[in-house]
């Protein structure tokens, strides 16, 4: 297999004729794989890191899609063009955008017709239920990022909705990644969030830089039943949401270091 | 090109009933109101979506037939109305590129 | 001096991208809908007389023009909500019934519908139907199906109509829709 399975973005840029809506310097800004699809819950649930995505639909959803499922550009077709808040958000998280008269088919063509290799399914079904088939996800959070403050936890939603578990573990887990994130966004300075989807069990790991909890122990025992605002003023403020982590999850397991930061294993059982 | 031809040699499989139909092109959109505007008829349509009012659109377009990659499952309502409707929904574990990629290799080219 | 009819054909032109919201009044129950081109539609509830609005809905839609390649007419269709494929739910529906009629000839009965309160919205004309009906049908090339266009009035209940409405459902949404 060829080391780099890429497409340069300049060259797809050229293929299409398109315009550069967002993107300063399109050097470096290549395309591992592409992605055709109006429907952004799929891109979440099956976009492939370093991918372009080409669509149809002109919203902030497309953006925010892209971003999260950390894909490099975004080619808008039939001569759709972003609208300010769009290219705002795609030039705040690094993504170029393009816009191409061409519609979906022909871009598809034009892009394959390109000097560069890209990996092809050889039509495997994305996604298929094996024996004890885990999936990995891995994310990451800013701290103090308040714009982007929640989409890991959509993210892992769409993913775990889309794989098919039940609505009930489903919600516990978004609940919980949705606690654990916004702690890092108020309290931490960055983390990285690690989704192990199993037949069995799910697995959501949230390892952050940060201050760190002074008393874990206790952050979990009196913050399960009176999560209140002298909690925080007593120092415990890194360790909210913990109780609700805790009470929405089977097992919860959380180390902490003053001054490096906190770690967070949250474990579902899959009934 | 004929709708079998297309379906021996790219291997796609077929969820409802089949009929013969003359493909003239392709298109590709999971927006129905993309389809309203630039879809024409005896095209042949890729896409992800498996709702019932998919089936609406291929007949108002009067597209040859609507293919579902990513190995998506076509829910039975959907399948039922189709056959209803003379719609013919075929499926491939495909991505969407991929198959677009394949469909002119076997010379179907944009028009 | 006789005027030259033109047989026209039609083309579909100016092709501008919206949403179509759908908005309730949860004092009286009232529900409206209404297209707009803002990219970011009104999301907070607000008051209008004696109605406190607020936003349910919100679909991705389009408006259009068709014009005539032959003479140039151009007829708009900017009371025009969207199009639904009858299914046949009701037996008693004059839609139904029309459907029933038209079904061995391949000839799928669609209803064109406009913008809600009905009786308070300029809807479209039973001409302006015709040329929507002209419009698809004359696009058609294996020509093994047409189809029939109806106006909403002739439904019998709306309400518990199950007509297929083609629209973008959860594009929006960035997480995957119920049941699937």
């Amino acid at each position: 297999m060829p080391v780099d399975q890429s497409i340069s973005i300049k060259k797809i840029k050229e293929s299409l004729e398109a315009d550069v809506i967002v993107g300063d310097d399109l050097t470096g800004v290549s395309a591992k794989h592409i992605y055709a699809s109006d429907l952004m819950s799929d891109v979440l649930a099956y976009g492939k890191t370093g991918s372009v995505l080409l669509t149809g639909l002109n919203t902030i959803q497309a953006v925010i899609s892209s971003y999260m499922a950390e894909f490099t550009a975004i080619i808008f077709l039939r001569g759709k063009k972003p609208g300010s808040d769009m290219q705002k958000f795609a030039k705040d998280k690094d993504i170029t955008i393009l816009s191409t008269k061409a519609d979906m088919y022909e871009a598809c063509i034009k892009i394959a017709r390109i000097d560069g290799n890209l990996p092809i399914t050889e039509g495997v079904p994305i996604h298929t239920k094996e024996e004890d088939n885990i999936t990995s996800h891995e994310f990451k959070i800013d701290g103090h990022d308040f714009a982007s403050a929640g989409m890991v936890s959509t993210q892992i939603k769409s993913i775990l909705k889309t794989i098919g578990y039940d609505p009930l573990i489903i919600r516990r887990i978004a609940i919980s990644t949705y606690e654990g994130e916004m702690n890092v966004v108020m309290h931490a300075i960055r983390a990285k969030v690690t989704l192990n989807a199993g037949n069995k069990e799910i697995v959501v790991i949230i390892d952050d830089e940060g201050k760190g909890i002074p008393d874990v122990e206790r952050a979990m025992q009196q913050g399960y039943s009176t999560a209140t605002e002298e909690q925080r003023a007593l120092g415990f403020g890194s360790g909210m949401g913990l109780p609700n982590i805790k009470k929405n999850s089977d097992l919860l397991n959380v180390t902490s270091e003053i001054g490096k930061g906190t770690k967070l294993e949250i474990k579902f059982f899959v009934k | 090109m004929k709708l079998q031809e297309i379906i021996d040699k790219l291997d796609l499989k077929i969820l409802t009933n089949i009929e013969d139909k003359e493909v003239e092109g392709v298109f590709i959109s999971d927006m129905l109101s993309d389809v309203m505007t630039s879809a024409k008829p005896d095209d042949l349509w890729l896409t992800v979506q498996t709702h019932t009012n998919t089936v609406s659109a291929v007949n108002l377009i009067d597209m040859a037939a609507m293919v579902v990659t990513q190995g998506k499952v076509v829910p039975q309502n959907t399948i039922e109305l189709a056959n209803r409707y003379h719609v013919v929904i075929l499926s491939t574990p495909y991505t969407t590129f991929e198959l677009a990629t394949k469909l002119v290799g076997i010379g179907l080219k944009a028009t | 001096m006789q005027e030259e009819k033109c047989s026209h054909s039609w083309k579909m032109v100016n092709i501008a991208y919206g949403f179509v919201i759908t908005e309730k009044c949860y004092q009286t129950d009232k529900v409206a809908t209404y297209f707009t081109f803002e990219h970011k539609p009104p999301l907070e509830e607000y008051r209008e007389g004696d109605h406190f609005w607020n936003v349910m809905e919100s679909a991705q839609s389009f408006r259009f023009d068709l014009k005539c390649t032959k003479c140039g007419l151009i007829t708009t269709f900017n009371e025009l909500m969207g199009l639904m494929m009858c299914t046949g739910c009701d037996k008693t529906c004059e839609v139904d019934i029309i459907r029933e009629k038209l079904a061995s000839d391949r000839t799928w009965v669609y209803v064109a519908f406009g913008f809600l309160p009905i009786n308070e919205r300029k809807q479209l004309t039973q001409e302006k139907i015709l040329i929507l009906e002209n419009y698809f049908n004359q696009r058609r090339k294996s020509s093994k199906s047409r189809i029939k266009i109806v106006s909403h009035e002739i439904v019998k209940n709306f309400a518990t109509c199950y007509a297929e409405v083609i629209k973008d459902i959860d594009m929006l949404c960035l997480t995957a829709p119920e049941g699937e």
